[in-house]
């Protein structure tokens, strides 16, 4: 008698495949602290293992390929087309064409050439240090824009490394093996780029669009937002650094998820589509050019030299402080001199003495008042009003300081006394 | 299209390979969907391990073989992905599966029926993979639908030429 499993086992191998693999999908899922469901950024050991067997089993037969696609255009460059031209064309000719294809073959060569130059300019331009790469392969999906690199860990390329060409950004290694790396392109719609409005400094999250295209989710409607506008990385999601060239803005339409918002529709700055070589960015840390290095060292020589200068300067000042008069005493030990005496806090300064001292001068007798009275005796005494002004005394000599002999008194302008 | 029993097609009409087409034909396949897109940008409309999975699957007229080589080829593809393992799989696992079922059942030797099976089969694929990701995953990805009906018939202008060109391959008493 036949067994159920017997009589429906396609149907029951069908239903335990199915039931294993939607167990397996379970084990990658998680729910987000926003409640939506997301696969995990990091492949677990066995996730991890899995996609190493895949990419080990595909990644040589793809080299391969891609070594013999361009052997192949070589060879056709070089010898098939070659002798081709020389069957149709026959003595002269025969020379003409060769030398023709030959240009061909040079300019396709200085073109490819440039292309690198470029390329290579840039790395050594560029403030960070890259590691060029060619790609080799692609996931194979519209629904997985990534591809595979030529170089992974043996070169020192790690996870979550800026993937760069000279015109703008790429994409992010996503993961690392051991001669291959797989870069997630801007445009997946898994993937996500800090970058800001040149502009209108609109910060934003790029991400790729079913269609391929990158643009930026989550921003409020918002007039400013002009086609044309150029996009550049923000800096903060700790992968590009910022200032990376990421495409112009192509147009604005309405997120039909959200009441309010807009999506900004980016033309990326690489071509995503029909790349050859990129650049992955290996080290965040500053490396300068060489001319660069050279100005730095310059300038920390002037700056020794400045210091030099103004040290030189401070010496001159003290030896001219111990050349001035009056600042130091030859006749006073050294703790006892002017500079240095700091016994009396407030030190008495006597004021400048007037060259032509007058009855207000300070010290004067005439300023003591003895001189003068008051009432219609002042006036007996004053002089009038009218008479040219001649002054109350006499220029005098200057007062003597104290502990001096006193001046002698002025005959008109003192007092007599009796005898 | 002629209906015939399943035992009569099933003892008539199964299809033998060398166990080395069996590996490396999907290999292959595998490796030229890696590779072709470098070359065809966004115009790669094609699913080449689908292919191979729909003619081994009619071919061998085995659902059980059609399940396995479906689930095999679609991880497969999954693993070369950054998406979850399991979604290819699953849609691969019941297009393998479908073919055979329907193998035993139809005459797919006219090119016709093939063409119009594969197209199906890729469709229905297209549909299994989006029902993972929206609704057994929960995940918000877009789906480029104009993109997936061009996939469906990418695939059968190359079942076309493919199928006659594997053929080849089989064993013959």
């Amino acid at each position: 008698m036949e067994t159920l499993f017997e009589r429906y086992r396609n149907l029951v191998v069908l239903l335990a495949m199915l039931l294993l693999q939607i167990v397996g999908l379970a084990m990658q899922v998680h729910r987000g602290d926003t409640g939506h469901m997301s696969l995990d950024p990091h492949d677990s050991k066995g996730v991890r293992l899995i996609r190493l067997w895949a990419n080990a089993a595909v990644s040589p037969p793809e080299r391969v390929f891609h070594s013999v696609g361009e052997s192949s255009s070589w060879l056709w460059q070089n010898y098939f087309d070659l002798r081709h031209v020389r069957e149709q064309n026959k003595d002269l000719q025969t020379t003409v064409d060769r030398l023709r294809l030959e240009q061909a073959a040079l300019l396709e060569d200085a073109r490819q050439g440039e292309r690198l130059q470029g390329l290579l300019n840039f790395q050594e331009k560029y403030i960070y240090k890259t590691q060029a790469a060619q790609i080799i392969g692609t996931s194979g999906s519209d629904q997985s824009r990534l591809f595979y690199i030529d170089k992974g860990s043996e070169s020192k390329l790690e996870r979550d490394m800026a993937v760069i060409t000279a015109d703008g950004i790429v994409g992010k290694v996503r993961e690392v093996y051991p001669r291959s790396a797989q870069v997630l392109v801007i445009n997946d719609q898994s993937s996500g780029a800090g970058v800001i409005l040149e502009t209108t400094r609109i910060r934003g999250i790029l991400r790729g669009n079913a269609i391929g295209q990158p643009q930026i989710v989550g921003l409020m409607a918002d007039s400013r937002i002009q086609a044309g506008e150029r996009v550049l990385t923000a800096g903060g999601d700790e992968i590009f650094p910022r200032g990376l060239p990421v495409g112009t803005v192509d147009k604005v339409v309405k997120d039909p998820d959200q009441d309010g918002f807009i999506r900004v529709l980016v033309k990326p700055a690489a071509h995503l589509d029909r790349l050859d070589e990129v650049l992955v960015i290996t080290s965040v840390e500053p490396r300068f050019p060489s001319d660069q290095t050279k100005d730095m060292a310059t300038s920390e020589t002037l700056k020794g030299a400045e210091a030099a200068e103004e040290k030189a300067q401070k010496k001159a000042s003290e030896i001219m402080a111990e050349r001035l008069p009056g600042l130091i005493d030859p006749n006073l030990p050294p703790e006892q001199q002017p500079l240095n005496d700091t016994s009396n806090p407030n030190p008495v300064v006597h004021p400048p003495q007037p060259l032509h001292p007058d009855r207000f001068t300070p010290g004067s007798d005439t300023n003591t008042g003895v001189g003068v009275t008051s009432g219609d005796a002042a006036g007996s005494t004053t002089p009038d009003a009218n008479a040219p002004k001649k002054p109350a005394t006499p220029p005098s000599k200057p007062q003597n300081p104290p502990g001096t002999a006193p001046a002698k008194p002025d005959k008109d302008t003192t007092p007599r006394r009796n005898p | 299209m002629s209906v015939l029993t399943a035992d009569s097609r099933r003892d008539l009409e199964i299809h033998r390979y060398p166990v080395l087409i069996y590996v490396l034909i999907p290999l292959v396949a595998l490796v030229l969907q890696a590779w072709l897109p470098r070359l065809l940008g966004q115009y790669a409309w094609f699913d080449l391990p689908l292919v191979v999975t729909v003619y081994f699957a009619l071919g061998r007229r085995s659902p059980i073989q059609g399940t396995l080589m479906g689930c095999a080829v679609g991880l497969f593809e999954d693993a070369l992905t950054h998406h979850a393992i399991g979604i290819n799989g699953i849609a691969k696992t019941v297009a393998g599966f479908m073919a055979a079922s329907v193998g035993i059942r139809i005459d797919v030797e006219n090119r016709i029926i093939r063409v119009g099976l594969i197209f199906l089969l890729s469709l229905l694929s297209s549909a299994l993979r989006i029902f993972v990701n929206r609704f057994l995953l929960g995940l918000a990805l877009e789906t480029n639908w104009a993109a997936e009906l061009y996939i469906a018939l990418g695939n059968s202008v190359i079942a076309l030429m493919a199928f006659p060109f594997l053929d080849r391959f089989q064993l013959r008493d």
